[in-house]
């Protein structure tokens, strides 16, 4: 009997380990109203979706997008939930009807693309770079299909003419926010907190981070500090390493802090947050995503997927959509608790900066790939 | 006939038992259970698509389901199943893109296939038979060693795959090895189809474990050990040599789990790819009562609702975490089986199976 209740205890410890596991502990509570009243307003009645009641995405007047998450949620305050948020956007405003699926596992990405492909939707968005082979596949094999690619780079020359990629400027994020910090930091001392630059976009937000501050204020004097000296798994997600990073550089003076790369950088916010030093974040609005920094989050390099995705999808119903690789937009998130800290005229700046950058007449420098030295 | 159903009852009420249960949690979700249920259904079964994939699904459950249930007739608790799969998956991968660099020339895929499973075999039974030799030399208990060797064997996949075995081709982040060779390929049974010859393999497997445990000399050992290492010692069988070679099968089971996952499905390992397996494995093979049949059924049946999972989000809207959900009741109740017999009235058995033993045994 003793034997038995081993088991039973050991079994069940299993399954809590093995649900741990999968749960990927931090995740923040699942939000009532972003995906919630989403799922409630996809179409009337998608919970209860009885036959007939579905729309038939083949009719050609019926606008169907599936949204194909990487492995994570359609909540996750970062790229799945900003991608959501555009397709919710196109459910508005183009009467789309739109479904999504969250990944669990990386060998079902084909499968979760051709659920919706099979029911004949018009337009299925893969979130992320690591779905660019499925994407691609199954473009192939389903050519009526608009595939939208988040994050996937198409190589020249390898287009499809069914695939169309959604990239950013990250250079140009990092220059709107290289910018601010130049304008507002006081002692001319600034700080980059980053990720590894063995990764593409990662290096172009430090770069059009420098770029920015330099165009701002010559004078500046910019540290810029990449977690080089670990692996790939582990730079991203080291916030120990973020935090202290921060603490030595505001030790040295240095009054806004840039962090940027997962949770490395959200822990740089959260060194300057402990010293009370103005904070920039990356990606996307990381109010949202690290709330203890709120007190002092002057603003994020945005990659604007939420637009991006919206207008692919507008472009995709009226048939104006091209193939290869767009560009989507970069921006800077609201100053919010820290709006009554900047000045009228730095807000001024940053909005005509923002215009300029985005019809060309400022240019960052910076380009796609770090060269080879 | 009710002797070879018998086995099958607290099983099949224990899952029905899940379902209820689960139906509520679905409900508890805001969504319908009915519309849920269909869902899966039809995503597990509804199409000839639906049960390839549901055949993707159970393949490595099945392989890792066996490679539990083998550890549990010898009396061991296997929960490393998670580590060994990854083992294996990386000695394939390995061998698969390997091979023919060090040979500098291609092999026929009828010496490099099976090489490639063989590594995949021998990473994962290695990986298994040391816990099973610090087990028998020093008492060292097994289900302590492989949770800590999953770990070992995870960062350890983790520092090769992001370094010395990172696919060199640029523009490449993620940690990955690069794609194996043609002739390492294990192919699908079916054109269009993802349903490979890995999951006859494992069928095969599990009648080649059935015949080992019953009619065999190494399998009497290993049961006889598994029931009474005392008893087995006093009539000459090599404790230690069984242990070992237990834990072994057990691991190469497991790494042969990863190892067709990559030479049939992803052609490659990657960083993340089968996060759990070995721990639904273990659910796996106690729902399948540790009987090879067993846990081809229960392999089958967790597959399917894996499978059918994404069908069912895509209807209702519901998390697939349902699921988890689902599966840990089918595990609480099968574990806790009195739960179960409480509910239905069911006459306890004489006869209980001894699944693991104490510290010092």
């Amino acid at each position: 009997m003793e034997l038995r209740r081993l088991v039973a205890a050991t079994a069940g410890l299993t399954v809590t380990v093995a649900l741990a596991a999968c749960s990927g502990g931090d995740r923040p509570a699942r939000p009532a109203a972003a995906p919630g009243s989403a799922a409630a307003s996809t179409t009337a009645a998608p919970a209860t979706p009885k036959p007939g009641e579905r729309p038939d995405c083949a009719q050609p007047e019926v606008f169907c997008v599936g949204v194909v998450t990487d492995v994570g949620k359609v909540d996750d305050k970062s790229f799945n939930e900003s991608t959501w948020r555009g397709v919710q956007r196109a459910q508005k405003e183009l009467g789309a009807h739109a479904q999504y699926i969250e990944t669990t596992d990386p060998k079902d990405y084909a499968k979760n693309i051709a659920t919706f492909a099979d029911e004949h939707y018009d337009a299925v968005v893969t979130v992320g770079f690591a779905l660019g082979e499925a994407t691609r596949a199954a473009a192939k094999q389903f050519p009526d299909v608009r595939m939208i690619a988040v994050d996937q780079f198409q190589a020249p020359g390898q287009e499809i003419p069914n695939v169309t990629a959604l990239i950013f400027p990250e250079d140009q994020a990092g220059y709107l926010v290289g910018a601010l910090a130049a304008m507002v930091s006081k002692a001319g001392k600034i700080g980059a907190v980053l990720a590894t630059d063995a990764i593409p976009p990662v290096w172009r937000f430090g770069e059009g981070f420098r770029a920015g501050v330099v165009a701002t204020n010559p004078k500046a004097e910019l540290n810029i500090i990449y977690h080089n000296d670990v692996g790939v798994d582990r730079t991203f997600t080291d916030p120990e390493w973020g935090k202290t990073t921060a603490h030595s550089m505001i030790d040295k003076g240095v009054d806004v802090i840039f962090g940027g790369g997962g949770k490395t950088g959200n822990g740089a916010l959260l060194g300057a947050a402990e010293k009370d030093v103005p904070a920039i974040g990356v990606d996307t609005d990381q109010y949202f995503t690290v709330p203890e920094a709120r007190k002092v989050l002057l603003s994020s390099a945005m990659k604007r997927l939420d637009d991006g995705v919206f207008d692919l999808l507008k472009a995709s119903k009226d048939g104006s959509i091209k193939s290869g690789n767009v560009l989507g937009k970069a921006g800077y998130a609201p100053f919010h608790d820290m709006e009554a800290k900047v000045a009228p005229d730095v807000k001024a700046k940053m909005d005509a900066l923002a215009k300029s950058l985005e019809d060309g007449t400022v240019k960052t420098g910076v380009a796609p790939v770090k060269p080879n030295p | 006939m009710t002797a070879l159903l018998r086995p099958l009852l607290v099983p099949v009420l224990a899952v029905f038992t899940a379902l209820v249960v689960g139906a509520g949690v679905i409900a508890a979700a805001g969504a319908s259970p009915w519309d849920a249920y269909t869902g899966l259904f039809q995503g597990a079964f509804g199409s000839a698509r639906a049960l390839s994939e549901t055949a993707v699904w159970a393949t490595p459950y099945i392989f890792a389901g066996l490679a539990v249930s083998l550890a549990f007739h010898a009396g061991l608790f296997n929960i490393g199943a998670e580590g060994q799969i990854a083992v294996g998956a990386l000695t394939a991968a390995l061998f698969g893109y390997g091979l023919p660099r060090w040979f500098g020339s291609d092999l026929p895929a009828l010496v490099h296939l099976p090489m490639t499973l063989l590594a995949g075999v021998m990473g994962g039974g290695l990986w298994g038979a040391l816990p099973g030799w610090l087990k028998a030399r020093t008492g060292a208990h097994e289900v302590i060693n492989t949770i800590m060797l999953n770990y070992i064997a995870i960062n350890m996949v983790s520092f090769l795959l992001n370094g010395a075995l990172k696919d060199p081709e640029p523009g490449n982040v993620i940690a990955r090895t690069p794609l194996i060779a043609a002739s390492a390929e294990l192919p699908t049974l079916l054109e269009r189809y993802r349903v490979h010859w890995g999951f006859v393999l494992a069928l095969v497997l599990a009648a080649g474990v059935a015949f080992l445990l019953r009619r065999t000399t190494l399998g009497f050992e290993l049961r006889a050990v598994g029931s009474n290492p005392d008893a087995a010692a006093a009539g000459g069988i090599p404790v230690v040599r069984t242990t070992v070679i237990a834990m072994a099968l057990s691991g190469g089971l497991a790494g042969l789990a990863g190892a067709v996952e990559v030479t049939a499905l992803n052609h490659r390992h990657e960083l993340g790819f089968s996060a759990g397996y070995g721990f639904d494995a273990i659910a796996v093979a106690l729902l399948g009562r540790t009987h090879p049949v067993g846990v081809v059924l229960s392999g089958l049946l967790l597959g399917a609702m894996r499978n059918g999972a994404t069908r069912m989000q895509f209807l209702t809207q519901i998390p697939v975490d349902v699921i988890s959900v689902i599966q840990a009741l089918i595990l609480l109740f099968v574990a806790a089986d009195v739960i179960v017999r409480k509910l239905y009235r069911l006459r306890t058995p004489g006869e209980r199976v001894a699944l693991t033993r104490g510290w010092g045994a």
